[in-house]
């Protein structure tokens, strides 16, 4: 029986998933003297593919994608350079097997970092399943079979979610999820992507960058939870940009016409509103990406007594992470209501750890979180939607500013004009209080960190206008926001 | 990084030139000359660890790599190369730090490439990164002489 302090369970894949989650908590545990045990498993997806230490934005998300989302943005930088002088003969192509290598040895990298950092740490690390056996003891599962017993005085559940597949014929053995995506080793070509959720679009939007064929079918609206109107913009840029959408429609089955790398697939959908219709299409690849659940289901917490929600297997928890089991906690996408973002997770364990044994009583602040969609038209925010402030705070009461803007490197690329937008929504009772800042347009997410900074301050309109602009900068545009919504104006830009 | 077992199934049915070593055949290892292949090996386990290296009556250096290391894929060959030059007198084992983990914990490997030089089972000189020919070659020469 190990002295163990505080153990921490994984299953299928870590929840921390940049560097620091878990780290920080096992980190900062053994940091206070806690002797630490991790448990990371990762259950195969249904085709094979499974995945080193670090969770999911280091394997199968945040950082596979947002690097090849660099390598659409890098296509298209090569389209705009011949507009600055840049000559060369050659058609430009791109290589998937290369850059998918390439990413997947940076990942590699990381995984090992974070083996000796665990290291360093003296944090025992077991790749086995976890499951709660009895109270305070698990049993851990590796991947010969072999059983071992550990107990603790205190548990921290991050075990976080995997891609839900829709229960449709084919979906297992045909189709591929954002598990798949990031290692897959041939080109996926024609590609379906199904589904509306960030994870679908930032993949239509990258897979289209890279040159492929795209279609995303959608069963009623485009990013459900975020602001409607930046989900349209968003939507309307990839549409113009070569994106194929087929909406209000969903899958009911998907057959194998050719084995391959990839293969022939005929996907048949039926309608979902009015009129029943049939669509019928051939396809190299159907990428699901429906939504996540969470990964709370088979590790024994009924045993134990931990309550989830049924429905969606989150785990409720107070505002210091703890489930009605007083010794165990839980961070991360798993929890309910919580904002399922890497660093929120990275921040709620930190503190945790700190509060458990360092004598700190700082709460994870869940409020005014800015968070960034990758699409190809790059999407910041901070704060509230429109809806979500409207209901809140109720119309008559906001003051809404907003502006069309031209990226000055876009103008001699001949890029689009009068798409990229920012608007901020104040609080008239508050001193015109920002509280939501929305921007749509190159590097949304360094924009946006600088005003999740200001917002935390309490940035209000009039210290917006105070503030001096950067010049050229597409961030400027906020330091110089006139025209509200209610005013009615046109924000068509006509020069510079 | 990710490993894809249905791909590994695929790769045992079409005709196989690699030799079947976890997870997907991409560590393709050919020993180029016949000077290479004795005095180079991969080390299959920890108990092939203790045999081939610790109860070793000859030195031998150790080269702990990673598929996904760019460094590993210059050092290697290069080492290889200044090993065959010393006729039999060090041998080289080759580990895959993601392969025996356990191994390159124990030897506090943190980054690669990491070199060891072992005699009778001590590790008497370490180096961490990419060195050129005369350095591999002073290295070398020190651990026979040593």
């Amino acid at each position: 029986m190990l002295d163990v302090s505080i153990h921490t369970k994984f299953e299928r894949s870590y929840e921390f998933l940049r560097d620091f989650s878990f780290y920080l908590v096992k980190e900062e545990a053994a940091g206070f003297g806690k002797k630490v045990l991790v448990l990371d498993y990762v259950v195969p997806t249904p085709l094979g593919t499974s995945w080193g230490l670090g969770g999911t934005c280091v394997n199968v998300g945040c950082i596979p994608k947002k690097l090849m989302h660099q390598a659409a943005l890098l296509g298209q930088a090569l389209q705009d350079s011949r507009k600055y002088g840049w000559q060369y003969e050659e058609q430009v192509k791109h290589n998937w097997e290369t850059m998918v290598e390439a990413i997947q040895n940076y990942i590699g990298s990381l995984n090992w970092g974070y083996r000796v950092s665990l290291r360093e740490k003296s944090v025992t690390y077991l790749n086995s399943y976890g499951e709660f056996v009895e109270p305070h003891k698990i049993k851990a599962t590796n991947r010969k079979g072999q059983v071992t017993y550990h107990t603790a005085e205190t548990f921290v559940l991050a075990t976080g979610e995997r891609p839900r597949y829709p229960g449709i014929p084919g979906d297992k053995e045909y189709c591929i999820t954002s598990d798949d995506l990031f290692s897959l080793p041939y080109c996926p070509g024609k590609t379906l992507v199904v589904g509306a959720s960030y994870v679908a679009l930032e993949c239509a939007g990258f897979l289209a960058g890279l040159g492929m064929d795209v279609t995303v079918m959608v069963r009623s609206i485009l990013l459900r939870g975020f602001d409607q109107e930046m989900a349209e913009r968003i939507g309307a840029y990839m549409e113009t940009h070569g994106v194929k959408f087929i909406k209000k429609f969903v899958p009911v089955q998907v057959e194998q016409l050719e084995e391959g790398m990839p293969g022939r697939l005929k996907v048949t959908a039926k309608s979902t509103g009015g009129e029943p219709e049939i669509f019928e299409e051939e396809y190299n690849t159907v990428l699901l990406a429906i939504g996540r659940d969470a990964c709370t289901r088979n590790i024994g917490l009924e045993t134990i007594g931990v309550k989830i929600n049924e429905k969606n297997g989150k785990v409720p928890v107070n505002d210091e992470e703890q489930t009605n089991v007083p010794y165990v906690y839980a961070i991360g996408d798993i929890l309910e209501g919580k904002l399922e973002l890497t660093p929120v997770a990275i921040q709620a364990g930190k503190l945790l750890a700190r509060r458990l044994y360092g004598g700190s009583s700082t709460k994870c602040d869940y409020i005014n979180v800015p968070t960034t969609v990758f699409t190809p038209l790059e999407y910041g925010s901070c704060g509230l939607s429109e809806e979500k402030a409207i209901e809140g705070y109720g119309k008559q009461n906001l003051e809404v500013y907003h502006s069309l803007f031209w990226p000055l490197e876009w103008t001699v690329a001949g890029r689009d004009n009068n798409t990229c937008y920012g608007k901020i929504i104040c609080n008239k009772h508050d001193n015109n209080r920002v509280i939501g800042f929305h921007v749509l347009g190159p590097n949304a997410g360094e924009v946006t960190q600088g005003f999740a900074a200001a917002i935390k301050c309490g940035l209000t309109k009039e210290l917006l206008d105070e503030t001096i602009g950067i010049h050229p900068t597409c961030a400027e545009v906020f330091t110089t926001m006139d025209i509200t919504k209610s005013s009615g104006q046109d924000i068509t830009q006509r020069g510079c | 990084m990710a490993q894809r077992l249905a791909l590994r199934r695929l790769l045992s049915l079409a005709p196989r030139a690699l030799p079947q070593q976890a997870p997907v055949a991409r560590h393709s290892r050919a020993f180029s000359t016949s000077a290479n292949c004795k005095s180079t090996f991969n080390v299959q386990d920890g108990s092939d660890f203790q045999d081939r290296v610790v109860n070793n009556p000859k030195p031998v250096v150790v080269d702990f790599h990673a598929q996904w290391c760019g460094p590993c894929k210059i050092l290697g060959p290069r080492l290889e190369k200044m090993v065959a030059k010393q006729e039999g007198k060090v041998l080289m084992a080759k580990v895959d730090i993601d392969d025996h983990t356990d191994l390159a914990i124990e030897y506090e490997v943190s980054a690669v490439p990491t070199v060891l030089a072992m005699k009778n089972g001590d590790v008497v000189d370490k180096f961490v990164g990419i060195k050129d020919e005369d350095q591999l070659e002073a290295f070398l020469k020190k651990l026979i002489g040593a």
